[in-house]
């Protein structure tokens, strides 16, 4: 997934650990490039951000609009 | 016979670069159908390996992980600097995207400045030329003094040139660039103190020993055992004298190094100056510019959109309608009729009851006000202006102990105060963070909190523009003072800025729906246990002698005595204290004076439980206790003040 915030990649490792300071599960993911806090997609959105994410690769580094 | 056996001997291509920049594409290409992907030792990060044949001679290749930087900061991009270190690679591989050079060429200066064997590939060009983006691939190789290649790699187009660079690749090929004379004194202080034998040049291994790489330092200090002190005293001397801006004047010196090679090499067809969104993209970040967008960005994002629509219009319809005529008397009728128990009465349907108070303020009021929040964070966040933004606020963050790195916790602190304060400790010296904690404790407002108030507020001409002004002016004098006050460093900011995009339906749907069932799965309990403990409150008296007790306050405020209530509420959860505010205003019981110094003073009151936890878990006991006392005393503070000056002045009267 890409960081809201510094654009760039969130290696896929770094997306399935928690950093551990939420009790009860974590459903956040911290950058680790800029800290920023982006939303732990949960399993019944993940096929739609799959979707997503396999049309920004076609795209690859197309982001300007 | 095993795989390392195998490559024994062979020589290696190693492919880097970003992410998504067809390096995979390339690897594909270049090994065909036999592959192979296993963990990288000691690691669980995946590495492709494949063999290939180029005039006649046998090559191994590895796909790395993507890396934006030699120095790694994720386990991905240590990984891919391990194989750059340890393979010893004849011909490393740098792939970037056409259209994004200049945010990438820097990677390429590192693996030039590093000795490593380098040919830049130049990807996805069809892509750079189709928006009129002209590279003038053998000026760059002149300039750069290392091979380049042009390529569409997923249309084959330049495979077979990439090919034939690597068969005729020299690898006695050295490139040198220089930084600003000082910081080159200071590079050169490190490297000639390093005598070891290293894969990686000696200037290259003296920055990224600056930049306190401590892999690197332990290599150096394995290697260097006789040094390790000169090398060790000689870097803290560095650090120190340079500690306010060393990685700013590293990155600078990179872009300017890269402004200067892609001058002439880089060229937009004539009649195609820069793109709207490059445009757009600079004018958010220019003063003149930008503060007039940040304006239009809050009326329409915020004001309109959660006061209005979220907290106006749907509130209405879920509160005023569904709730209070339809689900709330149907409710409390069914408890009249089968709760016999006046306790569980209460404790289900009463005045603090799990359903009237729980459910209605978490469903009815919060929901849809957090719910437009969310669509609109998500959407601005798609965007990619939050960057931009950070840009912008820099210079006056620097005036109150920040830079633009703080936007992020302050910005996550219109959504959730409480995960905001986590964040606070991505700045980087502890002052930064003491202020950021003071500053989300507070003045910023969550996003429930922030959305109740907008709709309160935005029905009393002047009250909003008020409590804005003054929320504004704390914000500002608090951290004014508090730059003062905290000793410590301000280190500089600097940002890769990720382009400017139109939003995509698609990520804010699901940013919007992940944020919404965080909510329900985390916060929506807090509600039902809020209003348990209220109704434990009720039950015992506990709750009217809080009332009480708080009443002096109340009354030195302005307020009715029933205020109090939203102000425990508000300990509670601080939307919690602003639906309850909400209730009161829809009962007729605040006048525009009152409302107003209301909802200043229970923006600024204590944080909610879960962030003072937090805070005394990230900042320490006595910290925690000092920002408590501090902010409630100066919330209650500005309250009366507010009061007196509204009263004497007439306006809102």
């Amino acid at each position: 997934m890409k960081c809201g915030f510094c654009g760039r990649e969130i290696p896929a490792d770094h997306v399935q650990q928690s950093c551990g300071l939420c009790k009860g599960g974590c459903r956040k993911i911290h950058c680790p490039y800029c800290g920023h806090e982006n939303p732990a997609t949960p399993a019944y959105l993940r096929r739609l951000a799959e979707k997503k994410e396999a049309n920004s690769q076609t795209h690859q580094e197309d982001d300007h609009s | 016979m095993s795989e390392t056996q195998l490559s024994h001997g062979q020589r290696k291509i190693i492919l880097v670069g970003n992410p998504n920049v067809g390096k995979s594409v390339l690897f594909n290409s270049l090994t065909g159908a036999y592959t192979t992907v296993s963990n990288y030792p000691g690691t669980s990060v995946e590495v492709s390996r494949g063999h290939c044949d180029i005039d006649g001679e046998r090559y191994e290749v590895l796909d790395t992980p993507g890396m934006y930087a030699l120095l790694p900061i994720t386990e991905e991009e240590r990984v891919a600097r391990t194989i750059l270190l340890e393979e010893d690679p004849r011909v490393v591989v740098h792939v970037l995207a056409a259209r994004n050079i200049e945010r990438m060429l820097p990677m390429t200066l590192q693996l030039i400045e590093a000795g490593l064997p380098v040919l830049l590939v130049v990807n996805i060009l069809d892509e750079a030329e189709s928006v009129g983006m002209s590279i003038d691939i053998p000026l760059l190789q002149e300039k750069l003094g290392i091979p380049v290649v042009g390529a569409a790699l997923g249309r084959r187009r330049g495979l077979a040139e990439i090919r034939a660079a690597i068969a005729a690749f020299d690898p006695l090929l050295r490139a040198r660039f220089a930084y600003a004379a000082d910081l080159e004194r200071d590079i050169a202080r490190v490297a000639m103190l390093l005598h070891g034998d290293y894969r990686l040049d000696r200037r290259a291994l003296a920055l990224l020993l600056l930049q306190k790489d401590e892999e690197i330092h332990q290599r150096v200090l394995t290697v260097e055992e006789e040094r390790r002190e000169a090398i060790d005293n000689v870097v803290k001397d560095i650090v120190f004298e340079r500690r306010v801006d060393l990685h700013l004047r590293i990155s600078l010196e990179r872009k300017r190094v890269c402004k200067g090679l892609l001058d002439g090499v880089v060229s937009q067809r004539q009649g195609q100056g820069p793109t709207l969104g490059e445009r757009l993209s600079n004018w958010t970040m220019n003063p003149w510019t930008g503060v007039p967008l940040l304006l239009a960005v809050l009326y329409f994002g915020l004001y309109q959109f959660v006061g209005g629509f979220g907290a106006g219009t749907i509130v209405d319809l879920f509160e005023g309608r569904l709730f209070e005529e339809i689900i709330n008397p149907w409710v409390v009728d069914l408890g009249a009729r089968y709760l016999p128990w006046n306790w569980l009465y209460e404790l289900l349907v009463g005045e603090y009851g799990i359903f009237t108070l729980g459910v209605r303020y978490a469903v009815a009021i919060v929901l849809p006000i957090v719910g437009t929040f969310f669509i609109a964070f998500s959407v601005i966040e798609d965007t990619g202006y939050f960057p931009r933004l950070a840009m912008l606020v820099d210079r006056l963050f620097k005036r109150i102990g920040l830079n633009g790195r703080a936007v992020i916790p302050l910005v996550l602190g219109f959504g959730c105060d409480t995960m905001a304060t986590i964040v606070t400790r991505t700045l980087e010296t502890v002052r930064e963070r003491i202020i950021a904690t003071i500053l989300l404790a507070l003045a910023i407002p969550c996003s429930a909190q922030l959305g109740v108030i907008l709709g309160l507020l935005s029905e009393v001409p002047g009250s909003l523009l008020v409590w804005s002004l003054t929320l504004a002016v704390i914000f500002l004098f608090i951290g004014f003072l508090s730059a003062r006050m905290v000793p410590g460093e301000q280190p500089m900011f600097y940002m890769e800025i990720p382009p400017l995009r139109m939003p995509q339906p698609r990520n804010v749907l699901v940013k919007t729906l992940t944020r919404m069932q965080w909510y329900f799965l985390e916060i929506f309990p807090l509600f039902i246990l809020a209003s348990v403990m209220l109704w434990a409150g009720k039950m015992t008296g506990a709750l009217d002698w809080l009332v009480k007790a708080m009443s002096p306050a109340m009354l030195a405020l302005g307020l009715p005595t029933e205020v109090s209530a939203a102000f425990i509420f508000g300990f509670f959860r601080r939307d919690f204290g602003a639906a309850g505010l909400y209730d009161l205003q829809s009962a007729g019981l605040l006048n525009p004076v009152q409302l107003t110094v209301a909802a200043v003073t229970l923006t600024l009151f204590v944080p909610c439980v879960a962030q003072f936890l937090v805070m005394f878990k990230e900042r320490g006991g006595k910290v925690a206790a000092g920002i408590f006392v501090f902010v409630t005393l100066l919330a209650f503070s500005v309250g009366w003040g507010l009061n007196r000056l509204l009263l004497f002045t007439g306006v809102l009267s």
